[in-house]
């Protein structure tokens, strides 16, 4: 199959549906479903026939000569990392909708998303990468602004002007690249060769660090998460942070090493900022999704520092942690939406001794809490030992203040438990009811599956991560 | 073998819960046969001892650094093994009827299996990373058990304050493991301890690694400060106390400095360990001695003797340390089993100044409970005297501990005749001050409930005779030698008649006499103070709530709304006003969308320029 279908496919498809189903078909779900089954197929598929080191060529058309616009697909490990990853969470978002109303256009925007972010990781060319980095928001901005709860235009409008600024940084520094290299092609591009790689390091870096997001540039993050549907604050969280991470890694830090080791203090304060800023947003948060958001910003500060390390070991930490923040603050989002959803309200006030009316969901909420606050057994705890020791190795002892933010973590988690999963049953709680389609539970036992499995046997993703860094190992650090 | 005995309670668990879910008194089967199947291996590996078993194995790699998780069993950890799973197993056996009422079974069968679970993970770790991961698993299954009764406000709170507090603990060791990584290259607890030995770690480093452990073993054996969670924790059910105070989780603190020893020593930090333990030992007693609840006190006595034992080690002593542990463990576990067995007899009250004149109905329960008090307060010739005096004469002898250190411990040592003499007699003798109490005790069984009794208090009043094999063991050397010192014995054992004789005036023969001097304004303070633990916890609960919370995170909170997220909302003002300067028109709906196309044709048009394209 042509991989280019695999980004033209998606957005071909998503009209058709669009214009000729009739509202709420139900077909839309199997054929959403069907589809990001066959991208995970091709994905896996794409894993196997990788080099060991380097990419693999995929395809090359749309030539434009004078602008070296070229449509130029390649991947190695990281990206076809991120593409599994992106193809799994599609599939349990789409389980998680399953009573979604409006469905046709809500699915069609989720099939059309599939197009650009498959683009995202796939190609190599500076400008086509930064066509389909912007387009993936257009989905994003449709699915927060019509499916959202009351604040939704606020919210979206923010989420689309924020990051679409933040993307300006970044075009600017493609041009800057281009005008210094003659080259908008990644792989062709090397450190030596820019002129003024500071100031494209900087460029790339505050564009970037808003889509993790990085403190300052967080704001945006819990408006958009507390006002998207539940399944799309998944999304959001799993998949739109995570394209910063990535781009973070490829095009800061292994585009620009040198520049990366000069201003790691950067990316490790912020790193470390981001993690306790949030975690003490969290411990205060009255909210219950803006605490899960801000909780999921505390981590993506687990996984800056881990890029910020740029060594062999601290990436594979950091994409670890990607893949592990993904599944384990999925079930808590999903589950703080569909208390909102049944009960009316946010706050973690009205909630109590949901253990008693809904023992399984509860306890799903407390597997993903302990796994968030870095309990063994589950990913949570792979990730912060491999980031602490990664970031020990490579920044020295005053490191091990990663422990005191797992403190924090702990704070906010035990303290959320006991007001909403346990004591006496609030009138709230009591008179709701929380009874959950199979299909949406299904998504939810799935993530947790995933804390569970992947926390007991880590070697199951480190043996893929690890390749995807492998160059690093044999430099001796970066470079 | 081995691997059976870390499978098995977590087999265990899973089965007693999906099988308990047929058929509630499934679930207790299969824990009592779990429990009796990981006793009987742990002797076995106890018999055939010939040398450690050590089983290296790496659990993932990242980069170039791989992670182990290893296993290695050696006498000491045989020992912790031994009481982890028979006095498991009895607590399982126990809790058949204590437990018989609950609709939960099958959960409360599966957390007991998977805690003893940890502390087997625990004990037998041969690295920091497996040591870890079952001090967590503990952790959670505490959480868990404490707040088993979590329809009621009091015990989801108390499980609260018992996660994070050892949490607190917990995450220095987190940070140990990544300080040991640093400095020596190696988690494996063998190589540290030879490493500290060949003298190749630097000594400031050692002694800052060494605090950090020692603060989760604070948090974990219920140490001054981190231990209100010992109280509280008294919420769940009792039989969870027992295993708790008894068979698993308190002990691992004792644990890991006992198997860091030799880095303990080399890093000079034992005289931090015997401090803490000193003013533990002395708060724990002193508390003790005024607690109206059954198990408060027992509460209190458990972090004053484990407090006993860090002396012990903090002396120099890892035989004095350990053999108290060993001791503490098997009559605390009977004190604490036998305080269930009275308070599921008077319908779950606590309150001791209910109870009294209860062995007329009761009378084995009482005489095996007694058994060890006497332990419990050092009579000759049951366990605890040997230890608590070898604790005692080690802390005097060792110069760095001679002073204050010794007069505490010797103090907490003598306080603990007091209260637990108090605790019995006000149990078990005089009148009964709740007549109509006293009319409906129920008769416990006595297969459940009174046998479980019987076999610990033989094993506490066995163990009396066993000191020297056992000290043997756990030191893993051939001679030991026990600390004595001349006329301490003679000199304890006076004081303690002395005391006993208070006891027995002020509590049963002139009752109203205890009650008049309480009466007194300054009894009044002096027993608040101790009734509420030093006040403690309500500092730290302050800290938290008006510095932690109120304070730092409140700032933070006032800094995000009203300058990070202002000063972007800030932004899209000006350029809407920007805009408005220009002269073009908009309406509110559309403002938002302009002024972004506006922003994006700025940069693209300096982009462009920059790039030279245009």
């Amino acid at each position: 199959m042509n991989p280019v279908l695999m980004i033209v496919a998606p957005i071909v498809l998503s009209g058709v549906l669009a214009l000729f189903l009739k509202k709420d078909t139900p077909i839309i779900k199997y054929i959403a479903l069907g589809f990001f089954s066959f991208m995970l197929l091709f994905s896996i598929k794409l894993l196997s026939s990788l080099p060991k080191v380097g990419y693999l060529d995929l395809a090359k058309m749309l030539t434009v000569e004078k602008w070296d616009f070229v449509l130029s697909l390649q991947v190695d490990h990281l990206s076809v990392i991120m593409l599994i990853l992106t193809s799994v969470l599609l599939i349990l978002v789409t389980l998680s909708s399953w009573t979604m109303k409006g469905s046709v256009g809500y699915f069609s925007l989720l099939i059309f998303f599939a197009g650009p972010i498959s683009g995202v990781f796939m190609s190599t060319n500076f400008l086509w990468f930064f066509i389909f980095w912007e387009l993936t928001l257009v989905p994003m901005f449709f699915l927060v602004g019509i499916w959202g709860a009351e604040g939704r235009i606020y919210a979206s409008i923010k989420f689309f002007l924020y990051t679409h600024v933040a993307s300006m940084f970044i075009l600017l520094a493609f041009f800057l690249i281009y005008k210094e290299t003659g080259t908008f092609d990644m792989t062709l591009v090397k450190e030596s060769m820019l002129a003024s790689p500071v100031l494209i390091w900087w460029l790339l870096f505050i564009g970037f660090a808003v889509k993790m997001p990085i403190f300052p540039f967080h704001t945006w993050l819990p408006d958009a998460h507390v006002q998207a549907p539940a399944p799309i604050s998944v999304l959001l969280a799993g998949v739109l942070l995570k394209m910063g991470a990535y781009a973070m890694i490829r095009m800061v830090v292994l585009l620009l090493p040198q520049q990366t080791e000069a201003f790691s203090w950067v990316i490790l304060t912020l790193g470390l900022i981001t993690l306790f800023y949030a975690g003490f947003m969290a411990l205060y948060e009255t909210h219950l999704k803006k605490m899960v958001a801000y909780s999921s910003i505390s981590h993506m500060g687990l996984v800056t520092v881990a890029i910020g390390t740029a060594s062999y070991a601290g990436l594979s930490a950091g994409v670890y942690e990607m893949i592990g923040h993904a599944l384990i603050i999925s079930p808590l989002f999903l589950i703080a939406g569909f208390l909102h959803q049944r009960t009316g309200s946010w706050y973690i006030k009205d909630m109590g001794g949901l253990m008693q009316k809904a023992p399984y969901l509860s306890t799903i909420f407390v597997l993903a809490g302990l796994a968030a606050l870095g309990l063994p057994a589950t990913m949570g705890f792979v990730a912060e030992l491999s980031i602490l020791i990664a970031s020990i190795e490579r920044f020295g002892m005053g490191m091990i203040l990663i422990a005191l933010g797992s403190m924090i973590g702990a704070g906010y988690i035990i303290w959320t438990f006991r007001r909403v999963i346990y004591a006496e049953q609030s009138t709230l709680i009591e008179k709701s009811d929380f009874k959950m389609h199979r299909i949406e539970f299904l998504a939810l036992l799935l993530f947790a599956l995933g804390i569970v499995v992947f926390g007991l046997f880590p070697s199951l993703l480190f043996d893929t991560i690890n390749t995807a860094f492998v160059a690093l190992s044999t430099a001796g650090g970066i470079g | 073998m081995v691997a059976s005995l870390l499978l098995l309670p977590l087999l265990g668990a899973i089965l007693a819960y999906l099988l308990g879910l047929q058929n509630k008194k499934l679930a207790f089967w299969v824990a009592e046969i779990t429990g009796i199947l990981l006793f009987m291996i742990s002797l076995i590996l106890m018999i055939n001892y010939t040398e450690p078993i050590d089983i290296p194995m790496t659990w993932f790699e990242f980069g170039a650094i791989s992670i182990p998780f290893g296993i290695y069993i050696d006498q000491l950890s045989l020992v912790m093994l031994l009481i982890a799973t028979g006095l498991g197993f009895l607590d399982i056996h126990f809790a058949h009827d204590y437990m018989s009422d609950d609709p939960h079974q099958p959960r409360y069968y599966a957390k007991v299996l998977f805690f003893i679970g940890g502390m087997i993970l625990l004990v037998s770790a041969k690295d920091m990373i497996s040591l870890f991961v079952g001090w967590e698993f503990m952790g959670l299954a505490s959480y868990l058990l404490i707040s088993f009764w979590h329809e009621q406000k009091a015990p989801a709170d108390a499980g609260v304050s018992a996660f994070l507090f050892t949490r607190f603990g917990d995450i220095f060791l987190f940070a140990a493991i990544g300080l040991l990584f640093y400095f020596s290259g190696t988690l494996d607890l063998m190589q540290i301890n030879a490493m500290a030995n060949s003298g190749t770690l630097d000594k400031d480093t050692m002694f800052l690694i060494a605090i950090f452990i020692f603060i989760a073993a604070i948090g974990k054996s219920g140490q001054f400060p981190l231990f209100p969670w010992l109280m509280r924790a008294m919420e769940g059910p009792t039989t969870v106390s027992a295993l708790i105070h008894g068979a698993t989780m308190v002990n691992s603190g004792i644990y890991i400095v006992a198997r860091l020893f030799d880095f303990y020593t080399v890093a000079g930090a034992l005289i931090v360990v015997a401090s803490i333990g000193a003013i533990s030992a002395f708060i724990g007693a002193t508390s003790a001695l005024v607690q109206s609840e059954l198990k408060k006190v027992l509460a209190y006595s458990t972090m004053s003797h484990l407090s006993i034992a860090f002396v012990g080690l903090g002396a120099g002593s890892l035989v004095a340390g350990m053999t108290h542990l060993v001791n503490h463990a098997v009559f605390k576990a009977l004190l604490f089993l036998g305080a269930g067995a009275v308070i599921m007899s008077v319908h779950h009250v606590k309150d001791m100044w209910r109870l009294g004149g209860l062995s007329k109905k009761m009378l084995w329960i009482s005489i095996f409970m007694g058994m060890a008090v006497l332990s419990l307060s050092g009579i000759p010739p049951f366990s605890g005297f040997y230890s608590k005096d070898a604790v005692i004469a080690s802390a005097i002898i060792n110069p760095d501990t001679t002073g204050l250190i010794a007069i505490l411990v010797t103090i907490a040592g003598l306080l603990s005749m007091a209260y637990i003499g108090r605790l019995w007699v006000l149990t078990f003798r005089g009148e009964p001050r709740d007549k109509s109490l006293f009319t409906q005790v129920k008769t416990p069984s006595t297969f459940w409930i009174v046998l479980p009794l019987a076999i610990m208090a033989g094993v506490t009043l066995l163990l009396g005779f066993v000191q020297t094999p056992l000290a043997q063991m756990l030191s893993g050397e051939t001679s030991v030698k026990m600390h004595h010192v001349d006329g301490l014995v003679l000199g304890l054992i006076f004081a303690m008649s002395i005391l006993a004789l208070l006891v027995y005036y002020f509590y049963i023969r002139r009752l109203d006499l205890t009650a008049k001097v309480s009466k007194h304004p300054l009894m009044k303070a002096i027993h608040s103070v101790l009734f509420n633990g030093y006040y403690v916890e309500y500092l730290i609960y302050w800290f938290i709530e008006h510095v932690i919370i109120q304070s730092i995170a409140k700032t933070m909170h006032w800094i995000d709304q009203h300058l990070i997220d202002a000063s972007i909302n800030g932004v899209v003002t000006l350029a809407k006003k920007v805009s408005k300067v220009f002269g073009y028109t908009y309406s509110q709906k559309v403002g938002d969308n302009a002024s972004a196309m506006a922003i994006g044709l700025f940069f693209l048009l300096v982009a462009m320029l920059l790039g030279g394209i245009v």
